[in-house]
């Protein structure tokens, strides 16, 4: 076992105590748990949202409903793998709602920014940002779970509810997908 | 870029490469294939804007969480107070913040795994301060907390309890004024 396996053990023993305390009604636990999860909420509802607004509104929801939700897991799985569920599901709902137009296709992009090298940081991430929200929902959550959070095969597929297969050919599709758009920019 | 290079080798696997951060790393024919280091070098270059974006590692706002726990969390914790007098006047300090405090404290105990704070329900009056019955008619303010945590397997609880205990109780007064009139320390589970 791997020092970074030892360390995922802890920590998922760690979230396994809170959630029990927490589902005991104990509040305290409950923040810690949120504690240590807040920024993993809102960066993974920031990249599947696009927007800072988004993503907000996203963690809010999402930190005041988990509270009574705890009640629903089951903990048959990871902690993390059942919250960053509810994360993508709620991100992708509020996108709905909140941009009921159909995913633009591919020739309908506008370029936001080119990759050029000279730009700056700031401008690549914008323009990354904008260029993964383009991405129909099916490559962009397992590019978000896998390219952008770092997290294995087997963890995007527990979290979307598929296989490991299926996750590496979205994975594929929206790498592809991602550089026919970078490429159009330039 | 086409499906295929001149060389007849796929485009796929090498956008693979260059996604999972092995772009830099040619095997036998890429190094000596001019049609594959450009492909690598071109996919690299429109790659950038993905990597800034994984690089990137923004925080959630700290006070939109808060407000978000604020809303789930009883209401009692905030608006207990200690207080310290002082000849100009006096400070309060929200029990939250003594709560908090202690909290990472324990947390910082060697031993410990995970750390919760809580203020001990006899210590206060309820809905009132945090201290007056314990040293009433004397200038300052007294509190009581308690610790719950589940400790690493293999140590010495009582001993560890008494650490965190000394360090608790030493960061409150250093950082509140207030007394720490007793330190509870529930040690709730041991993780292998």
């Amino acid at each position: 076992m791997t020092g970074t396996d030892v360390e995922r053990d802890r920590d998922a023993q760690i979230d396994r105590w809170l959630v029990g305390r927490a589902r005991d009604g104990d509040p305290a636990a409950y923040e810690e748990l949120i504690r240590r999860h807040r920024d993993r909420i809102y960066r993974i509802a920031l990249r599947i949202t696009g927007d800072t607004a988004d993503a907000d509104d996203v963690t809010q929801e999402v930190v005041i409903q988990l509270w009574t939700a705890l009640a629903g897991f089951a903990g048959t799985s990871a902690f993390t793998t059942w919250l960053y569920r509810v994360v993508v599901n709620r991100s992708l709902d509020h996108r709905r709602r909140h941009r009921p137009q159909p995913e633009p296709r591919e020739a309908d992009l506008a370029p936001v920014a080119g990759p050029e090298r000279s730009v700056v940081a700031g401008e690549a991430v914008r323009a990354g940002l904008a260029a993964i929200a383009r991405l129909p929902e099916n490559q962009r959550v397992p590019l978000v779970l896998c390219q952008i959070e770092g997290l294995s095969y087997a963890q995007a597929a527990a979290i979307t509810k598929t296989s490991e297969a299926t996750v590496r050919g979205r994975l594929a599709r929206a790498r592809a997908t991602l550089l026919a758009e970078m490429r159009s920019w330039t | 870029m086409t499906e295929t290079l001149a060389c007849g080798r796929p485009t796929a696997p090498l956008v693979e490469q260059v996604a999972e951060g092995r772009g830099q790393m040619l095997d036998e024919h890429q190094a000596r294939c001019p049609h594959c280091r450009a492909a690598l070098g071109e996919i690299e270059r429109l790659w950038e804007p993905v990597r800034a974006v994984a690089a990137e590692r923004p925080q959630a706002p700290r006070s939109l969480v808060e407000s978000a726990l604020r809303s789930v969390r009883s209401s009692r914790d905030d608006v207990e107070y200690g207080r310290i007098e002082t000849p100009q006047g006096h400070t309060r300090v929200a029990a939250r913040v003594v709560v908090a405090l202690a909290r990472h404290l324990a947390a910082q105990v060697p031993g410990v795994e995970v750390a919760l704070g809580r203020l001990a329900a006899e210590g206060h009056r309820p809905g009132g301060e945090l201290v007056p019955d314990v040293e009433a008619g004397v200038a300052g303010g007294s509190t009581a907390v308690q610790v719950t945590l589940a400790a690493a397997y293999g140590q010495d609880l009582q001993a560890l309890g008494e650490r965190i205990r000394t360090v608790v109780a030493r960061g409150v007064r250093e950082a509140t004024g207030l007394e720490p009139v007793d330190v509870t320390v529930h040690v709730d589970d041991v993780f292998d």
